[in-house]
């Protein structure tokens, strides 16, 4: 049975992360997965990530648990289900994170920093927690939805970084060091490169890396990046991966058809999904979901500047024919047979199959497409039956 | 000597079965209610592979993996296709309207699957919908399409959801609605839950599946809606059991003369 040996390093180094967290030997900031870490780290702060326990909470199906709840004080079970779920686990105190990490509680923080360039809806997820901890709350509120990246744009975002400082000067109570975010922007972009090649491995048939394997091995980039821990671990893991390639030995023998997903995780189902397209010999090799944390654009001689761009530019925040153009080309790097586009009813912005973009990429691709309905974690708007018809049905398609 | 295929539907309601020869011509069928619970739908299944010799079994349909003595199993998509391909080689849109969900698909005169689609998340438009509609309706389900087709009304149900349809009928019953208008205004519901999912209306529609077999008026509504000439095949609901029947019978030809 094919294995990724580097799982057990994975083990040892998030549970480094949360012991870290739990020993609350430094100033503890919470922050959005893709918001401005590298400066955060560069004050020497822990960093927290609440998506990483919105992802737990769907992986553990706890999150059905803790969804009713944050309905009763007003934050209904159709809008993001990461906030709810988190909001929910909050008022039931009780979380996954005790049995998993041994933390009674997500960690209280000193600082709040959000970044809109993924949804509105983080704003509003993460100063419910400021509210509660009475904690003060910063936040980068970029254009979005951009075709591209213009220099107004890479201005006013970077101004709002710099924004960030006087405040992450005293909650730290550490001064600013241009040095120090230059050297944490650069650890993140040799961690992101090799993050980058480790899924890049699974261009090659037979594909070393699955869809399903990789949002589990994508913990480091997401919670530390910026530290010598993540850029390790994914040498670690690339290395491993590409001598599998060398030897031609993957996660299937054979592959009939190569999915790309596009969306969310259905966390609570990720192996479920996984047997179903194992044993129809469908490699699921590529997603959007774990190239988001690829910055390739990161520049620690220009880190602000950098970081702007890079925050900016990322899939889930550019307008639908940039995003029709990246998909385009994954599709043919990794010689994709058909596309799954998983439309979560509570992320909307995550779900790229409402303003007819399967259609259009099937039209431009030839690449047979399929819209699932699910949820990044409340399934009960997932259908696991009709969702395997459809996906059986779309295999089907594929090899007649 | 005649050989033989069965095709297997396994459907949320019923279990239809066809046995075909090798030119496709249907032999034997049976239709019978699934009951998840019931042990002897395999030894009828059994019966019928032995009284034929059947060389090949395809399973399809909501249950279609449970079936043992099955030598392949395939989509209900796929079946339909395959079904109503070999009564019809021509470009086309079918609409399966089966229990509890509808399949709408475009598929090619060789039978493959062009496009698809399949509601997820709700039965509405679906047979349980009918059933549960016309049942707060006090309609008799088999009688539907007779007095709908002495409707001139237009009136049409708003909700999609079956609950919330069942509340707006019974509105409709207090205002002194005629039966013959609750009929119709239940078909015309459906055909405004099939009319949201895309469809190439150049193509013909075959409606095949139970809902057609026993409402066969909504030929009718959904021809209006989409403006295009909609035929219900022979034994609708057998359909996919068919197709199915049909690709056993490809495979074992198949199976006997590999590509080189």
């Amino acid at each position: 049975m094919y294995e990724i040996a580097a799982s057990a390093l994975l083990k040892e180094v998030m549970n480094n992360y949360f012991r870290d967290l739990k020993s609350r030997s430094k100033p503890l900031v919470w922050c959005t997965s893709v918001g401005p870490a590298e400066l955060l780290r560069s004050f020497g702060f822990e960093v927290y990530f609440p998506e990483n326990h919105g992802a737990l909470l769907g992986a553990t199906r706890k999150a059905m648990d803790y969804i009713p709840v944050a309905s009763k004080i007003g934050y209904p079970s159709d809008i993001c289900s990461y906030l709810t779920s988190d909001i929910g686990s909050h008022i039931q105190k009780s979380t996954p994170l005790t049995k998993h990490y041994g933390l009674d509680a997500q960690p209280i923080p000193d600082l709040i920093v959000y970044n809109t360039n993924q949804c509105r809806e983080v704003q509003d997820w993460f100063s419910y927690f400021a509210d509660q901890y009475k904690c003060p709350i910063l936040g980068i509120v970029p254009p979005r939805h951009m075709d591209e990246v213009k220099q107004a744009d890479i201005d006013n975002v970077s101004s709002q970084f710099k924004s960030l400082i006087p405040e992450c000067e005293r909650v730290s109570g550490n001064k600013f060091d241009i040095d120090q975010f230059r050297e944490t922007l650069r650890l993140s972009k040799e961690a992101t490169l090799l993050w980058k090649k480790t899924l890049e491995t699974s261009i090659h048939t037979p594909a070393p890396i699955s869809f399903f394997d990789a949002t589990i091995h994508m913990g480091p980039i997401v919670v530390l990046r910026g530290t010598e821990t993540a850029k390790a671990y994914y040498k670690v893991l690339s290395d491993e991966l590409e001598v599998n390639v060398k030897n031609k030995v993957g996660f299937l023998p054979k592959e009939t058809s190569r999915i790309y997903w596009e969306g969310m995780p259905i966390w609570g189902r990720l192996r479920f999904l996984s047997d179903l397209f194992t044993h129809h010999h469908s490699a699921v090799v590529a997603s959007t979901y774990c190239n988001s944390w690829i910055f390739d654009d990161f520049d620690e001689r220009t880190p602000f500047e950098s970081s702007a761009l890079a925050y900016t530019k990322i899939f889930i925040n550019r307008s639908e024919r940039a995003k029709l153009a990246i998909l385009k080309d994954l599709i043919n790097d990794f010689r994709i047979t058909g596309v799954i586009f998983h439309e979560a009813k509570t992320c909307f912005n995550n779900s790229n199959s409402r303003f007819g973009m399967p259609a259009k990429l099937k039209e431009e691709t030839g690449v047979e497409t399929l819209i699932i309905e699910g949820d990044l974690c409340d399934l009960r708007f997932f259908s696991e039956e009709q969702s395997t018809i459809k996906i059986e049905t779309l295999l089907e398609q594929i090899s007649s | 000597m005649q050989k033989f295929f069965l095709g297997v539907d396994i459907g949320s309601l019923y279990t239809k079965l066809v046995v075909i020869n090798s030119n496709c011509g249907i032999v034997h069928s049976d239709i019978f209610k699934t009951m998840a619970r019931n042990n002897k739908r395999d030894d009828v299944i059994d019966q019928v592979i032995n009284q034929f010799k059947v060389e090949y079994t395809c399973s399809t349909g909501y249950g279609r993996k449970l079936l043992k003595s099955a030598d392949l199993i395939k989509t209900e998509l796929y079946c339909a296709s395959a079904g109503v391909t070999q009564l019809n080689p021509i470009d086309k849109t079918i609409i399966d309207i089966g229990g509890e969900d509808i399949k709408l698909l475009k598929s090619d005169k060789n039978g493959k699957v062009i496009d698809f689609y399949m509601n997820s998340k709700c039965a509405a438009g679906t047979g349980a919908f009918i059933t549960e509609v016309a049942e707060r309706a006090e309609l008799d389900v088999l009688d539907m399409s007779r007095l709908a087709a002495k409707s001139t009304s237009d009136k049409e149900l708003n909700s999609f959801c079956t609950v919330f349809a069942k509340t707006e009928i019974m509105k409709w019953i207090f205002d002194d609605t005629s039966d013959e208008d609750l009929a119709k205004g239940i078909y015309i519901s459906i055909a405004n839950r099939i009319q949201k999912i895309p469809t190439d209306n150049s193509l013909p529609v075959y409606l095949i599946g139970g809902v057609a077999q026993y409402h066969p008026y909504l030929q009718n509504i959904i021809g209006e809606k989409f403006n295009v000439r909609v035929t219900i095949p022979e034994n609708p609901q057998l359909i996919n059991a068919f197709g199915a029947a049909c690709i056993a019978q490809k495979s074992f030809v198949n199976h006997l003369n590999p590509e080189p």
